[in-house]
């Protein structure tokens, strides 16, 4: 709740949802003793408000950055109810699809408590191989030709019976990166299932929420520690990339990222951390304690002070590729004898954010290229009297000797691949919720759920409308008519 | 052109290379490997040298064998004197001459001039430079013995084209230039020849790695468009060093497709 006695100041106005009805409703995003705020009234359900940010300084400089907008190829549908109820995309979307998300299957082992999907374990759908294909059609035409990531996901993915046919088909089709989250159940119970997840080159998005019993049983349901430390135990045996998820959520684990992100250092298989801000939505999620709620500054915040400045806010650059709110970015060197040392440090965050213009992860290309080159030249110049500075030096050296060694040329993806080993990243992305939905935002979206038939669903739009619509993940499909009172025979404008 | 039929060709009109003792550095993979099957196809006897990895050493005598050659092979550093030395000895024993040498071993590091050491620096010319002089001397006396014999020496378009390329490397081939003229001056009253073959980016070897831009602007300045592949620049290689060429000295051959 707000302080009454400070008058607000307007920031922006959006288009939102109401968080009983899901019916779309003007909203109004406002700053008030210093932190921000969305407020909107559903005719039905009434007032609502929830806090967006503790620091209206930092929401508007974010919200302000410059994005780097490349539309979708291919639309699929006209603007008729208006954003988020044409999805496909839509005429009004201003993003190609970056990081595509498949899912796979509606069964899962779990039962989290944070859950913020639907899931049907009885008669559960398994996507077959053939719609999986046509996906990595589509999302080819899209791209031109070549995608950095596609990520496949559930419910548990481990439990699709042809997971390692459809990780065969994403190599086959030349991704760089085939990423697929699991609970690490399977993995840690099965090492030839490892082996075989090392040998298709997937890389696996671990939930690693928290080292302490009483927040894993809060957060995921169950006492999972001992299960995640032995997959990661055979993740690091047999070279499987990880990527760790934590979800940060206020009062139960969000003052264990740091030891999260000491763990991530300590573990070579670790390439990102993605922390995630928790969402109220999905099957489990829309039920959690609200006093959870946590902002992306916040976690930014905490990151700071649990890793005692190893990484401060102004180490993190937004994605280009995405709503400026949605996804903040920091890159590490890794230094086997010292602390990582951020690319901040030694390019200009601006640098490092126009690296990241084109795609969604880093890759070698010719502006990061470029920024290194003029980053190598400045630290040089100071490397006789700075220890800080030749310490970098050395470490870009190693990454250079690591992707182009002269003993044999590599590929270009092993390239990748080794480099990838000598640097580590931190993403902290801020997912939506029916509280928080702004569709300003949402038009911005460069992650997409995607369909065999071409078409592509923004994940927090996915996530929060229309999954819970299918009858393959849930048991009793919701209408949206049954929220909007009948058919929608009215636009709604994105408002801005 | 396919193995089979490359085989075929050997046995028939095209040996240009017949009894041709032929030893080449740097010969376990990539360009280097690419000249000895051509040579062994054109009936040439193979010798070739690795520094340190033995499985490629040992592919690449599999696949020279297929072709019908027996090559003899030889581990060391082309910068090792002594290494040179006994190989040197070992062939002329085995074969009473060398006929044919062709420096391709070499080395390189993506570094700029920041990240350049002074060991970068040795070590790269030790590679590309010292061991071509060693070997280059080492063959001659057996050469002039014989009046006559070829030496190739592989450059690269990083010496021949204002291009950005480690400054090292750049100087190594540059001095290969420096190296190929005044020898084949020196030794041309003894006909041998002594060239120079500069390739541009092939299809083995750094282009498998340079990032896909880096590529792309390369071809961008290409006149074919397309890199080059080992196995055309290996069948160049073989002419240059057969008795068909018998008047190319201190030749510089660029082979980059028109950059």
């Amino acid at each position: 709740m707000g302080v009454a006695s400070v008058p607000d100041r307007l920031l922006h106005t959006t288009t939102s949802l109401c968080r009983t009805c899901k019916e779309a409703v003007p909203a109004e995003v406002v700053a008030q003793a210093g932190g921000v705020w969305m407020r909107k009234t559903c005719p039905q359900h009434g007032a609502q408000e929830v806090r967006l940010s503790t620091d209206a300084g930092w929401y508007e400089r974010t919200r302000a950055e410059r994005q780097h907008r490349v539309p979708p190829r291919v639309i699929k549908k006209e603007v008729d109810h208006g954003c988020p109820f044409d999805c496909g995309p839509c005429t009004s979307h201003t993003q190609k699809v970056r990081l595509p998300v498949v899912t796979i299957t509606s069964a899962c082992n779990l039962d989290c408590p944070i859950c913020y999907v639907h899931n049907k374990n009885d008669d559960a759908f398994h996507m077959p191989v053939e719609d999986f294909q046509l996906i990595l059609d589509h999302l080819r035409t899209d791209h031109g030709g070549e995608l950095d990531i596609i990520n496949l996901t559930g419910g548990e993915p481990t439990m699709h019976p042809r997971l390692f046919d459809m990780l065969a088909m994403a190599n086959a089709a030349g991704i760089h990166r085939v990423t697929v989250c699991s609970n690490g159940i399977r993995l840690a119970k099965d090492e030839a299932y490892v082996e075989r997840l090392a040998q298709l080159g997937a890389r696996i998005a671990l939930s690693f929420d928290t080292f302490d019993p009483h927040a894993d049983k809060l957060l995921q349901g169950a006492n999972m520690l001992a299960t995640k430390l032995r997959c990661m135990e055979l993740c690091e045996k047999h070279g499987v990339d990880v990527t760790l998820i934590p979800v940060m959520t206020r009062g139960v684990n969000e003052h264990e990222v740091g030891k999260i992100l000491e763990f991530a250092l300590q573990h070579e298989s670790v390439r990102h951390v993605e922390v995630h801000t928790m969402t109220f939505t999905g099957q489990s999620g829309v039920t959690f304690q609200r006093s959870g709620r946590i902002s992306m500054l916040e976690v930014l915040e905490e990151i700071d002070r649990r890793t005692s400045g190893l990484l401060t806010p102004s180490d993190f650059v937004s994605s280009p590729c995405a709503h400026p709110l949605c996804y903040q970015i920091a890159y590490l060197l890794v230094d086997p004898s010292g602390p990582p040392i951020p690319f901040t440090r030694f390019m200009p965050a601006g640098e490092l954010r126009d690296a990241l213009s084109d795609r969604l992860y880093l890759e070698p290309t010719a502006r990061l290229e470029a920024s290194l080159a003029a980053a190598i030249d400045r630290l040089w110049l100071d490397s006789d009297d700075n220890p800080e500075a030749a310490r970098t030096l050395r470490l870009l050296r190693g990454l250079l000797e690591t992707m182009f060694p002269s003993d044999r040329p590599l590929s270009r993806q092993a390239a990748m691949r080794a480099g990838e080993r000598a640097i580590k990243a931190v993403y902290v992305h801020s997912h939506m919720d029916e509280e928080t939905f702004d569709t300003e935002r949402a038009v911005d979206c460069c992650d997409s759920n995607c369909y065999a038939d071409g078409s592509t669903v923004p994940v927090c739009n996915y996530n929060v409308l229309y999954r819970e619509t299918e009858a393959r993940f849930t048991v009793k499909p919701a209408q949206w008519g049954s929220r909007s009172g009948g058919q929608r025979t009215f636009n709604l404008p994105v408002l801005r | 052109m396919s193995e089979a039929k490359s085989k075929g060709s050997a046995s028939q009109a095209n040996r240009r290379l017949d009894g041709k003792r032929c030893l080449i550095t740097g010969g376990s993979r990539g360009l280097g490997l690419a000249i000895a099957k051509a040579c062994a196809s054109q009936g040439a006897k193979i010798a070739f040298t690795f520094n340190s990895n033995r499985d490629d050493a040992a592919a690449a005598k599999a696949s020279l064998v297929e072709l019908g050659c027996e090559p003899l092979v030889f581990q060391g550093s082309v910068a090792d004197a002594a290494h040179v030395k006994e190989t040197v000895a070992e062939l002329t024993k085995a074969w009473g001459g060398i006929d044919v040498l062709v420096n391709n071993a070499g080395t390189t590091q993506i570094l700029p001039i920041a990240l350049l050491e002074e060991a970068d620096w040795d070590t790269v010319m030790d590679v590309n430079v010292k061991g071509a002089y060693l070997y280059s001397r080492a063959v001659l006396r057996s050469m002039i013995r014989a009046r006559g014999g070829h030496i190739l020496n592989i450059g690269s378009f990083a010496s021949e084209r204002v291009i950005e390329a480690p400054v090292h490397y750049a100087a190594a081939k540059s001095a290969l230039r420096g190296l190929t003229e005044a020898l084949a001056r020196e030794v041309g009253r003894y006909n041998i020849k002594v060239n120079l073959l500069s390739p541009g980016l092939l299809d083995v070897g750094l282009a498998q790695m340079l990032p896909k831009h880096r590529i792309t602007e390369y071809l961008s300045q290409v006149s074919l468009g397309r890199l080059g592949t080992a196995r055309e620049v290996a069948e160049i290689a073989a002419f240059l060093v057969s008795d068909d060429n018998s008047f190319m000295a201190a030749a510089k051959i660029v082979a980059d497709g028109g950059l």
